[in-house]
């Protein structure tokens, strides 16, 4: 039965074709960790290349494309990206918060809240970049049904530092790049059935049989992301992610870690995708050897056991991979205080009482015995003014060891430190854009953060008065605030090789209470302001130009 | 009864003082609505300062309003600290004595009768609209200064300082165009009273318009020299003159224009805010025609009209329309102001022309106390919403609109003089009253 499909799909990549035909392949894999305080993070990754493809050339944008072929690529999105000749798209729909203390870094970094889109496009004169990236969202927003329309200049930077190509840069354009988010924006199946549907199996075969949306969208933080990348040897790789973290001990009866594709996804592989080069499972096995896994991992290496459920191996498919603790009775979380998993541990807050003006304030926290250099970007859409001269960076060292005597020691110690605790301050504010709206304010610094301590950046921030219609529906609720992002830097110009192993930390999105006008009132408002007005004007016009009389009082 | 003038000196003192120690509440003024808007706000101006130390443009983030004079002001030459708002405020003082002494006949240098003069030093030093902005360091300070120094150069026949320091004001503050024309009827005419002899203007209009010419000659300086300053481009025209005409920050203010925006659709945005802006200057040509042979008191009257209808008022536009009311002592008639060296124009009687008074103080202090208690209630607390401070702007605007018609009318009315003739009814034999009314 699976060397039959195995024949059919070879016969099919190579029948050949009269449009142009390039060779793809595609692999999946579903990376399965469990976490310290009991969760399951689950990431599915579906990786199609379309071998020595190139991004559309923008300056042929005029011209009508020459037909493209694709038999596992998706033609839907393959035409959004021909269309407006798109060399490296992102887009993520994300929905919770992701812990990095508890849980690592996610194997795919972009978990920011809410919608993000960014792109890398050449620059053309005939379409501009900026014409194509509205085109971009409207298309993608229709393609996923997400309101990735309202990602407008209001929302749309430029941070080419903290977002730089993941490819390669394409030697025939420079190329800019184009990033906004949308902290408010929910993810429902919606938007989980036009993902599958880019899938070569769809949800029919393979691992993508697993997405039970009722399960998925019920676990801790879920995500899922599109990425598209230009790799100079390789060609276009799509690579289309779902992030899930589960929580067993809460959805189990018996209150137990134990986890089984099963529970999970209350789903099974019935089929494996016949045109999948290669799909496998790996469980990342944890550290204490007190679980019990099922069924016995055929390759096991690095801490991994990967099980490969291709076609074409000889495995058959299980119907279930299990984990479980049988030592346990139920769950014990541990601890705290507990070591982050992560070196640096950021927190962001908006202090203040008041609806017209706050405190915005960044923690950095370095976990590591190392000093690390991260850079600091922040996109703050206009309804926040930042007042840049209130800046300040504090240091507020681990250990207390200071005593009374060095008391002055320390502070002389700060003020020469603070320069070089955040350099490289670059502020942009808003800028005015055509459609008559503000962009959003970028901050980006480089901060130096000594081992072991805690570095806290706090800027006063004044909160705008917005016109009557630019409030939403539920104005009550406040506006989220995209998440800040750090992001690691290189310490010397030379060193430009990627040896971090992290790659970008997002901190949670922040709720800003705007004060909001009376929406019953613009008739009553406009009567009364123009009724004292005129009141006002009639009183001068009468005094003005009457003439005055002397009259007879009458008894 | 001839007393060294010593309330100017103490008064300015005190003020110093005020500036240079540190208040408990004083670093909460200057987030105040009331006392400072967007266009004179200090925090602004801070912010502006560290734009333009870093080598970003102020004007483009929609953050900073101010004139590129004061930013190349306090950048080179002396930081904002508070001193030079107490200097100002003392200047403004000063020459408001000036005009004081202009207006009677005295001459500049010597003053007589010092209870008047230190009522109007008082009045101008010690009104809390006036005091409380400069607490918060609000620029509108320095466009107070400049206005009256623009008057009081006028009325003592300086031409080119009041025209250089009118064009200062414009620049600063455009919506003060509408002093313009009284100024330059004030310099071809006198500033004292004629409240009470009405006649036709009898100042040279031909010297007007070249007047009118040399101050467009130094307002075209003055924008070329913001120009340079704030590096060749026009983006400073936009945010700073631009936002009294095109209102891009709804801030509150106790004036009427914000909420009327706020809550206006897009469609009508443009008509409204033009018949808003051209309600201000309708008023300029009645009111100058009108008060032709008194242009002091034609331009006291177009600070109430800014007092009352600015875009981005703050109490101390309207504080300085009450500080003036004090020069004109034939309107409000306050008996200290009276004295036996008075000239003969001023009525020595106790009376009043002003129709209410009374009406309008009050209207003032229901005003001057509700203004910030909802201002509170609305953003801090939340207990209230918009519509609360929107009812306590709406009493501001008539507590302005209240003492404008009535310095209006207690300024014609005075040119009638009393009614004393008492006619007697042919064959009755009873005593007829007569009263002055218009119709």
């Amino acid at each position: 039965m699976v060397r039959g499909s195995v024949w059919i799909s070879l016969a099919y990549l190579l029948t050949p074709s009269f449009c142009l035909h390039r060779l793809e392949n595609y692999k999946e894999d579903l990376r399965v960790k469990p976490l310290r305080d009991g969760r399951v993070s689950t990431t599915f990754s579906f990786l199609t290349v379309l071998e020595d493809a190139v991004p559309r050339h923008p300056t042929t944008l005029e011209l009508p494309d020459e037909p493209q072929h694709y038999a596992l690529f998706p033609l839907t999105l393959g035409q959004i990206l021909r269309e407006y000749a798109i060399t490296e798209l992102h887009l993520s729909l994300n929905a919770g918060k992701w812990n990095y203390d508890d849980w690592g870094h996610p194997p795919e970094v972009s978990v920011g809240t809410g919608a993000e889109l960014w792109a890398w496009m050449g620059v053309n004169e005939v379409m501009t970049i900026d014409e194509r990236w509205s085109g971009l969202r409207n298309a993608l927003s229709g393609l996923f049904c997400a309101s990735l329309g309202s990602l407008d200049s209001r929302r749309t930077t430029s941070p080419v530092v903290a977002f730089p190509l993941s490819g390669s840069t394409p030697p025939f354009a420079q190329h800019e790049l184009r990033h906004a988010s949308l902290a408010s924006e929910n993810v429902c199946t919606e938007n989980l059935t036009p993902f599958l549907k880019l899938l070569p199996c769809k949800s029919r075969a393979g691992l993508a049989e697993l997405l039970n949306p009722q399960k998925v969208f019920d676990a801790d933080w879920h995500g899922m992301g599109v990425h598209v990348i230009w790799k100079e040897g390789t060609g276009v790789e799509l690579k289309l992610t779902l992030q899930a973290v589960f929580n067993p001990v809460r959805t189990s009866t018996g209150k137990r870690r134990d986890w089984s594709l099963q529970s999970l996804f209350d789903r099974s592989i019935e089929q494996s995708c016949p045109v999948a080069n290669y799909s496998s499972v790996t469980v990342v096995l944890p550290e204490e050897k007190n679980y019990q896994i099922t069924p016995q991992p055929p390759v096991q290496v690095d801490g991994l056991a990967i099980y490969d459920l291709s076609s074409t191996s000889d495995f058959t498919i299980p119907t279930n991979i299990a984990m479980h603790w049988s030592n346990e009775h139920r769950f014990q979380y541990p601890m705290p205080p507990l070591p982050a998993l992560t070196p640096l541990s950021v927190k962001r807050t908006l202090h203040g009482t008041t609806q017209t003006r706050g405190v915005l304030s960044i923690s950095v926290t370095n976990n590591s015995p190392q000093e690390i250099l991260a850079g600091y970007l922040e996109m703050i859409p206009t309804l926040l003014t930042l007042w840049m001269h209130t800046l300040k960076v504090e240091i507020n060292s681990d250990t207390r060891s200071m005593t009374y005597s060095h008391k002055m020691l320390p502070l002389l110690i700060i003020v020469l430190r603070l320069g070089d605790l955040l350099s490289d301050l670059k502020y942009q504010p808003p800028s005015p854009q055509p459609n008559g709206h503000l962009s959003p304010s970028m901050l980006q610094a480089a901060l130096t953060i000594p081992p072991k301590s805690t570095l806290k950046i706090s800027v006063e921030v004044d909160k705008a008065f917005l016109k009557y219609t630019e409030h939403p529906p539920d104005a009550m609720r406040g506006w989220d605030l995209p998440g800040a992002v750090f992001f690691p830097l290189s310490k010397s110009a030379n060193d430009t090789s990627s040896s971090y192993n992290w790659e970008r930390i997002y901190t949670p999105t922040l709720l800003v209470d705007l004060p909001t006008p009376d929406f019953s009132m613009p008739y009553n408002v406009i009567i009364l302001s123009c009724t004292l007005m005129t009141l006002i004007f009639g009183s001068i016009f009468n005094l003005l130009t009457r003439k005055w009389v002397v009259v007879e009082i009458k008894e | 009864m001839d007393r060294r003038p010593i309330v100017l000196p103490v008064l300015v003192c005190l003020r110093f003082l005020l500036a240079v120690l540190p208040l408990p509440g004083q670093h909460l003024l200057k987030h105040d609505h009331q006392l400072s808007s967007p266009l004179t706000s200090y925090l602004r101006l801070k912010e502006g300062l560290w734009l333009f130390d870093n080598d970003v443009d102020p004007y483009m983030g929609g953050s900073f309003h101010h004139s590129p004079l004061l930013l190349s002001i306090f950048s080179t030459i002396i930081p904002p600290i508070p001193i030079i708002w107490a200097v100002s405020d003392a200047v403004g003082a000063w020459a408001l004595l000036q005009l004081w002494r202009a207006r009677q006949g005295f001459s500049p240098y010597k003053g007589t009768k010092s209870t008047a003069e230190s009522l109007i030093v008082s009045a101008y030093l010690l009104n809390p609209y006036l005091l409380l902005p400069s607490l918060a360091l609000s620029t509108s300070t320095f466009e107070n200064a400049f206005t009256l120094l623009a008057l009081m150069f006028a009325a003592e026949g300086r031409p080119s300082s009041a025209l250089l320091a009118i064009a200062f004001t414009i620049h600063l503050s455009p919506s003060s165009i509408l002093l313009l024309l009284p100024i330059l009827m004030l310099l071809v005419t006198s500033p004292a009273s004629q409240l009470a002899s009405p006649r036709q203007f009898q100042g040279n209009l031909y010297r007007m318009a070249s007047l009118f010419v040399e101050c467009m000659l130094y307002w075209f300086v003055l924008v070329g020299a913001a120009c340079i300053m704030a590096d060749g481009g026009w983006n400073w025209v936009k945010a700073s003159w631009g936002a009294s005409l095109m209102l891009p920050d709804l801030t509150p203010n106790p004036g009427l224009w914000w909420y009327f925006f706020t809550e206006m659709f897009d469609h009508f945005r443009p008509f409204f805010l033009m018949v808003f802006s051209v309600h201000l200057v309708i008023y300029i040509l009645p009111i100058c025609i009108k008060f032709q042979h008194d242009p002091l008191y034609a331009a006291f009257l177009l600070i109430g009209v800014l007092g009352t209808f600015k875009a981005y008022l703050t109490l101390a536009d309207p504080g300085l329309f009450l500080s003036m009311m004090s020069l004109f002592p034939e309107v409000h008639g306050c008996k200290f102001f009276f004295s036996f060296f008075s000239p003969p124009a001023l009525t020595p009687t106790d009376s009043t022309d002003l129709r209410h008074p009374i009406v309008t103080t009050l209207l003032h202090l229901h005003a001057a106390l509700l203004l910030p208690l909802q201002h509170v209630l609305w953003v801090s607390e939340g207990r209230g919403n918009a519509n609360f401070y929107y009812a306590a702007s709406l009493v501001m605007g008539m507590a302005g609109g209240a003492g404008f018609v009535d310095a209006c009318f207690a300024g014609m009315r005075i040119a009638i003089g009393d009614v004393k003739v008492e006619g007697k009814a042919q064959g009755q034999g009873q005593e007829v009253q007569w009263e002055v009314a218009q119709e």
